[in-house]
């Protein structure tokens, strides 16, 4: 099977899902769902397999060019296997709404393209696929009108720039080197000068900056996540933002290479640890404006940012711990933050389009299965021993700390302390607390929704268990970079600085609780109370009045509140304001009326003929 | 060996931990001109409260408490006793800083379900608090592996060994000092009971717990107060140390090294009780702060001389 065959049957399959939807909805569906389990079944077979440079189309005199490697595969399937779920997820959370033909184009299309991105062997090809994507998120970001047709055009306008910068730098490659192959670039580049790399460079950070909402450029994607459908906010969040990620991997590692890129500059004013920092103030700055929101998903939006910056600081810094740590935590990421946008969509979708964190509470027990889904994605999120995220976080610690770079592992791990803050904050106002009595009747997700849900926790779960399974993948991708590989066994890493084992870990941990639960057991049998039946020293408990769940750390908010605005944004939002005065002022000129423009020329006209007239300028 | 150490190890935390507890209401009475409680009070309490009728809330509720405890006996088998580490190799320090968060967690989850606004109050201050002695410990804990270059604990305790205690070599003075300051924060003593004020949000997180519920949040408080300590021993004040070289020497050759380990659990026992004093004794004069206040206090001196203490060491440490 070919490459052209998959991309033929990734775009193909979304236009057929949209006729398919004119005829029947129920047929629809099960073509979407099939579709795109087909994608990862194909994507699955390319396992181990190096697919060379073939190309597809001839387009003014260029090659375009597929290609498959190991890192493109870890890309694929992940894009592949999150797409599909959340397609499953959205059968019954997009049922009722309008629009779900162009809703499913749409969501397919999307992943169509990102296939295409990852799968891409020159830059030509990766700029269209990339443009595909863009457009198609954004039409998927307003889709609910209203609000999200600001944080839609926001979304754009900041993708656009990007786009242009990306242009700018292919365009400037194409006419440097002639070719745009990414194989090819990569010898060429040896003999280029440093200032022209870091010249790219800093082109190419724009445009995947925006994408992967690296600080400065991340100021859409709070409100574009918050705004778009939940189905899609766990695509954009889990893996279409991660194709800035891919983006950085690919303009890194393939096309500079590993050594011109450590070797820009010197000590701390050196290309990789300037973007290494960027990358601490990503984790910290959103980790903590995340602790301060009320919208659940808002909140997740700015964990994301946070997130990201840990995908970047270990690209960007390096090592083999600390790439290897990137590009688990890609996937890792791509799992819990899918999955947590799962569950809050499932809240949304059974209490009417909630998701205010003061105003819901207590849905566990109505929600159950929806809640061990919140559970393991805000571990796996924090990096609790025994799930993914612990391991991709560890890695990264421990390079930073051993390669001596103390404060940039302290924003790594107090940024870790925020995640727990606003991710207790999550599972709390949601979950835990007093039931208000509208939710009283509230059924648990329907089961399309459920399946996804309990796929990524499993997910979650085994690679924290078995870290190995996708190290090993990991690590191949690595050596193929010019790294040296990590000495990986199953359960965690082997290393005379400081060894991992998980599989000790989890036995412990288990153990006692087993052994915990089986002294709670030993004891008389606890009667069940109702959620009302509180003690609370002889005050009284006032029944369904109080909501606990508001102003959860009011006082962390008091005190850090005014340090954490998010003056980019500010800055952002002036500096339109001054661009459209401007405009208005150029208005006054472009009336856009025919007679007004004529007079223009005219009088235009009349000036230089009254200019040759007098001083005969022009012989 | 290591398998029966694994075992032994959490039941001599947590019986030096109640012990801990037991002797604190003793000091704490006399401080007060009181007779006090026997010192095997805390024990007492604990098989009383076992026979007792409780109440619960839903299975969160019941599990999150097995979580808590679970959290704290792992963190025990991380952290050397002496020599006896049985899982050294699994980790180190940055699981111990992790497997810590367990704990907390599983009271945060078990109290959260009970929808008691107290608890509620108490987990929002205790995570408040957590973050706050958060900035200036991570600082600490960042010299101390920037310093010894590794990340296993066990390590940081044998180069200890060599160039004397933590808090008095010359580049980790300052965070040594650092970390007395948050001590009590840590242990969660007067003045940082903010979690679990008694007179203000009756106890806090504990505030649905009766029964064997009760009972295992006493050993679990046992426990973290074990790990609080030790933690405090092992990176600072040599672990077991060797003061006793000769001794040692001299037993290892008459065949009597299981004595050694004992006289090495003896040592590290003498140094936690030091320092519990002295928290004791803290805790017998301050009032409770505001959490404001104790925010304002842990992020200003702990912080400045930690984050000195790290900028000394990455200066002087390469």
């Amino acid at each position: 099977m070919s490459l052209q065959l998959l991309l033929i049957i990734a775009f193909g399959s979304s236009l057929v899902t949209y006729i398919l939807g004119k005829l029947s909805q129920r047929l629809r569906d099960i073509f979407a769902v099939i579709a795109s389990w087909a994608l990862v079944v194909m994507v699955a077979v390319f396992y181990g397999k190096q697919v060379e440079n073939t190309s597809y189309l001839k387009f003014l005199d260029m090659n375009l060019i597929l290609r498959m490697d190991t890192l493109s595969w870890l890309f694929a399937i992940t894009i592949t296997v999150v797409g599909a779920l959340s397609i499953i997820f959205a059968l019954s959370y997009i049922k009722m709404k309008e629009r779900t033909d162009f809703f499913y184009l749409m969501m397919l299309l999307v992943n169509a393209s990102m296939l295409g991105i990852v799968l891409s062997g020159d830059l030509a090809s990766f700029y269209i696929f990339w443009e595909i994507m863009s457009w198609s998120a954004f039409l998927l970001i307003s889709y609910n009108r209203g609000p999200a047709l600001a944080a839609g055009m926001k979304y754009i306008v900041m993708s656009i720039l990007g786009s242009v910068a990306m242009l700018v730098a292919v365009l400037s490659l194409y006419g440097r080197f002639g070719t745009l192959v990414i194989s090819e670039l990569a010898p060429a580049m040896t003999s280029a000068s440093s200032g022209y790399i870091l010249f790219l460079l800093l082109l190419f950070f724009t445009s995947f900056g925006v994408k992967n909402a690296v600080l400065p450029f991340h100021t859409w994607l709070p409100d574009a996540h918050s705004e778009a459908p939940s189905p899609f906010s766990a695509v954009l969040s889990g893996i279409l933002i991660k194709m800035g990620t891919y983006g950085f991997f690919i303009v890194i590692y393939a096309i500079v290479g590993l050594k011109i890129f450590l070797g820009l500059g010197q000590g701390i004013l050196s290309f990789h640890y300037i973007l290494s920092i960027v990358g601490a103030i990503t984790i910290i700055i959103p980790s903590f404006i995340a602790v301060l929101q009320n919208d659940a998903k808002r909140l997740l939006a700015w964990s994301t940012v946070g997130q990201a910056g840990y995908i970047i600081l270990g690209i960007a810094y390096g090592t083999s711990l600390s790439v290897t740590s990137g590009l688990f935590h890609f996937v890792n990421h791509a799992a819990f933050k899918a999955l947590l946008f799962m569950v809050v969509g499932a809240v949304e979708y059974r209490t009417g389009g909630v998701r205010d964190l003061n105003s819901l509470g207590g849905l566990i027990k109505k929600m159950p299965v929806t809640f061990i889904g919140a559970i393991v994605g805000v571990c796996g999120l924090i990096g609790v021993p025994l799930t993914n995220g612990f391991v991709s976080k560890w890695l990264i610690y421990k390079t930073l700390i051993l390669e001596g770079s103390p404060l940039l592992a302290f924003a790594a791990l107090i940024g870790t302390w925020g995640t727990i803050l606003y991710s207790y904050k999550l599972i709390h106002n949601i979950f835990l607390g007093q039931l208000p009595v509208e939710y009283k009747e509230i059924k648990d997700a329907p089961i399309s929704m459920q399946v996804p849900m309990v796929i990524f926790s499993l997910v979650i779960v085994t690679f924290g268990v078995l870290p190995g399974v996708p190290l090993r993948i990991i690590n191949n991708i690595i050596s193929s970079l010019g790294f040296e590989p990590l000495n990986v066994s199953l359960w965690g890493i082997v290393s005379e600085t400081g060894a991992l084992n998980t599989i000790n870990i989890s036995v412990a941990v288990i153990i006692a609780g087993i052994i915990a639960w089986l002294i709670y057991r030993a004891g008389k049998s606890a009667v069940r109370v109702s959620q009302d039946d509180n003690y609370a020293a002889g005050a009284y408990v006032p029944v369904d009045k109080y909501s606990y769940t508001v102003d959860f750390y009011n006082p962390l908010y008091r005190i850090v509140s005014p340090f954490l605005k998010d003056y980019i944004d500010i800055f952002y939002v002036k500096l339109t304001g001054w661009t459209r005065k401007f405009c208005g002022k150029v208005r006054l000129v472009y009336t856009g009326d025919v007679g007004n423009y004529v007079m223009y020329i005219m009088s235009f006209i009349a000036l230089l003929i009254f200019i040759q007239l007098t001083w005969s300028v022009w012989k | 060996m290591n398998i029966a150490w694994t075992v032994f190890l959490p039941i001599i935390a947590f019986l030096i931990g109640i012990f801990f507890l037991g002797l604190s209401r003793k000091i704490m009475a006399r401080i007060q001109w009181r007779y006090g409680p026997p010192i095997t009070q805390p024990i007492i309490d604990i098989i009383r409260a076992f026979s007792q009728r409780s109440v619960s809330h839903g299975i969160l509720f019941n599990l999150g408490i097995a979580l808590s405890v679970a959290g704290s006996v792992a963190v025990v088998l991380f952290l050397p006793f002496g020599k006896v580490c049985p899982l050294s190799s699994s980790g180190g320090l940055l699981v111990i800083l992790y497997l810590m968060l367990l704990s907390p967690l599983g009271f945060a989850l078990s109290g959260g379900e009970a929808a008691n606004p107290n608890i509620s109050i108490g987990i929002s201050r205790k995570f408040i608090l957590a973050l706050g002695y958060e900035v200036p410990m991570l600082l600490i804990l960042l010299s101390l592996m920037t310093y010894h270059k590794t990340i296993s604990i066990v390590k940081i305790v044998e180069a200890q060994q060599n160039t004397g205690w933590s808090i008095v070599t010359l580049p980790l003075v300052l965070s040594g000092i650092a970390y007395l300051l948050i001590l009590p924060a840590i242990l969660g003593v007067r003045p940082f009971e903010i979690a679990g004020a008694s007179q203000e949000i009756s106890s806090g997180p504990m505030a649905e717990y009766g029964g064997q519920y009760l009972a295992i949040a006493d050993v679990e408080h046992a426990l973290s107060l074990f790990i609080g300590i030790a933690l405090f021993v092992n990176l600072f004040l040599g672990g077991a140390g060797d003061i006793f070289a000769p001794v040692e020497n001299f037993l290892a050759s008459s065949g009597l090294s299981c004595m050694v380990t004992f006289l090495e659990g003896l040592v590290f026992f003498v140094k936690m009780l030091a320092v519990f004093v002295i928290c004791v004794f803290i805790n017998a004069v301050y009032p409770r702060l505001r959490i404001e206040q104790a925010i304002g206090y842990l992020w200003r001196w702990p912080t400045i001389f930690a984050f000195a203490g790290l900028v000394i060491v990455l200066i002087v440490g390469r």
